[in-house]
C-alpha cells in the first residue's frame, strides 16, 4: 500500500512544481531521505492529448510502494488513479521482482484489463500478457502516454514512483510522417513475410531514446507508432 | 461478468492441484484454514499469495515459523500465445523456495512447470496444473496428503550419497539400492 501519497498540485502550477523540485545534477535514489538503501526510482511521465486536468487529478507527485505489484487503473483501489472512461478499472500492473542471481528491482508490465490493450516498446500486449521493463520504457494504452524510466536503488523493501505530467507528447507523431509511406513500401515489396515486419517493430522497440533539450523525458521515435499500435 | 454469467457455452477452466504435505499436519493444526478438496475459482488477475498474515494471504497456515506472506502464484499469459501459465514468486525475505531442484531467493520468480514440486521449510507441495480454456477465471483444489510427497515421488533429492563413496553418474536412473550407510563401504 502507498505510505507517501503527496496531493497534486493544481494543474496550473503542477508543471512548473515538477520542474522546480527536479534536481537532474543529483540521482533521486541518493536524495532520498531517511532511507538505509536508496529506493529505486520510477520516474513516470504521463501525458494524454485532451490536456483534461481531471485525469490526472488524483495523481500524486511521490508515491511510495512496497514490494507488490502497483496498480493503475480507474478504480479508486488502484495505486495510481487515472480518470478516464475509457480506461478499465484495474487497467495494468507494474510488478518489482529480481532476476535470478540479481541483487537489484526490475519490474514488468501486466495487462489487466480485459477489453483495452496496452502498449509496450513496440509490443502491443493484451490481457494477462507481460513484459519486462528495460531502463527507458514507452507504454501506451486509453490515450495514455507514458514513459518510465528505472533508476536502480539497492533496497528490496519499495520503490518510489516520482510522477511528471508533460504538456508535449511523450511519444511523437509526427503530422510529416504520417503518410503511409511505409506501408507503401510493403507493397512494392510482395512478399510480407514476417520478415517484413521485423524492422519496423525494431525501430519502436530500439529507437533513439534522446532527452529532449531541456532534459526531459520526451523519447522521439524514428517512426511513429500508428494510433492502433498505441491502443 | 455479467456477460460471462449470460454466456451460452461453458468454459473450462485451468486449475491448479496442490497436494500439501507437512509433517506435523495432524497435530499442529497448521493446514486449519485451508479448504480441501473444494474447487475454488479465482478471478484470473489475482495475485494469490501464501503465508501466515490471513489480512494479506488467501491461503494461511497456522505456523510461527512460515513468513507473513511467503509465496505467491499469478496466472499470466504468453506473448502472442494462448497459453495460460503461473507464475510463483517467493516474498520471504528469510526462506529460500525450492521449486523442483531451483531455489528462489526472495523476489525471484519462475514459471510454473505442469507438474512439479515446492518446497520450504518442512512444506511441500505438489503443483499440478490442467490447462482450461477460461480468461476469467481459474481454478484452486487443495488436497492433503498423508505421506511425505517427496517420499511417494522418489524425488533424487531423497536418495543418500555416502560421503566418501562413488554414486552413479545419473542417479535418476539408479536400481540399485537406494539405502546405503557410510560404515557399510
Amino acid at each position: 500500500m502507498p505510505s507517501s501519497d503527496l496531493p497534486w498540485p493544481a494543474p496550473s502550477c503542477s508543471r512548473e512544481l515538477t520542474a522546480a523540485g527536479s534536481q537532474p545534477d543529483v540521482p533521486l535514489a541518493v536524495r532520498l531521505p531517511s532511507m538505509e538503501k536508496p529506493l529505486t526510482v520510477l520516474h513516470v511521465s504521463l501525458y494524454h492529448p485532451t490536456q483534461d486536468p481531471d485525469t490526472f487529478a488524483n495523481v500524486p507527485l511521490k508515491l511510495q510502494h512496497d514490494a507488490s505489484p502497483l496498480l493503475v487503473g480507474r478504480s479508486p483501489d488502484a495505486h495510481l488513479q487515472l480518470q478516464l472512461p475509457r480506461l478499465s478499472r484495474r487497467h495494468l500492473s507494474l510488478e518489482p521482482y529480481r532476476e535470478k542471481g540479481g541483487t537489484l528491482l526490475v519490474f514488468c508490465l501486466k495487462v489487466l484489463s480485459r477489453r483495452g490493450c496496452v502498449w509496450v516498446n513496440g509490443l502491443t500486449l493484451s490481457f494477462l500478457e507481460q513484459v519486462p521493463l528495460s531502463v527507458v520504457n514507452r507504454v501506451a494504452f486509453s490515450g495514455i502516454q507514458m514513459v518510465i524510466r528505472v533508476e536502480q536503488g539497492t533496497s528490496l523493501e519499495a520503490f518510489v514512483c516520482c510522477f511528471h505530467l508533460s504538456s508535449s507528447p511523450l511519444i511523437h507523431r509526427p503530422q510529416a510522417e504520417e503518410t503511409d509511406e511505409w506501408d507503401g513500401q510493403l507493397q512494392e515489396q510482395p512478399s510480407p513475410s514476417s520478415g517484413q515486419r521485423a524492422p519496423y517493430h525494431l525501430g519502436l522497440l530500439h529507437g533513439p531514446s534522446q532527452p529532449s533539450p531541456g532534459g526531459g523525458p520526451e523519447t522521439q521515435l524514428q517512426k511513429a507508432p500508428s494510433a492502433r499500435m498505441l491502443c | 461478468m455479467s456477460n460471462f454469467e449470460d454466456a451460452d457455452t461453458e468454459e473450462t477452466v485451468t486449475c491448479l492441484k496442490i497436494t500439501v504435505y507437512h509433517p506435523g499436519q495432524l497435530q499442529s493444526g497448521i493446514f486449519q484454514s485451508i479448504r480441501f478438496y473444494n474447487r475454488e475459482k479465482l478471478p484470473s488477475s489475482e495475485v494469490v499469495k501464501f503465508g501466515r498474515n490471513s489480512n494479506i494471504c488467501h491461503y494461511t497456515f497456522q505456523d510461527k515459523q512460515v513468513s507473513r506472506v511467503q509465496f505467491s502464484l499469478q496466472l499470466f499469459k504468453k506473448f502472442d500465445t494462448a497459453v495460460l501459465s503461473f507464475e510463483i514468486k517467493n516474498m520471504s525475505k528469510k526462506t529460500s523456495l525450492l521449486v523442483d531442484n531451483k531455489e528462489l531467493c526472495y523476489l525471484n520468480k519462475i514459471d510454473l512447470p505442469y507438474k512439479c514440486m515446492v518446497r520450504f521449510g518442512d512444506y511441500q507441495f505438489l503443483i499440478e496444473k490442467e490447462d482450461g480454456e477460461s480468461l476469467e477465471f481459474f481454478e484452486t483444489q487443495f488436497i492433503l496428503s498423508p505421506r511425505s510427497l517427496l517420499e511417494e515421488n522418489n524425488l533424487p533429492l531423497q536418495k543418500p550419497i555416502p560421503e566418501y563413496g562413488c554414486y552413479p553418474s545419473c542417479s535418476t536412473q539408479n536400481t540399485f539400492p537406494t539405502e546405503m550407510d557410510e560404515s557399510e563401504l
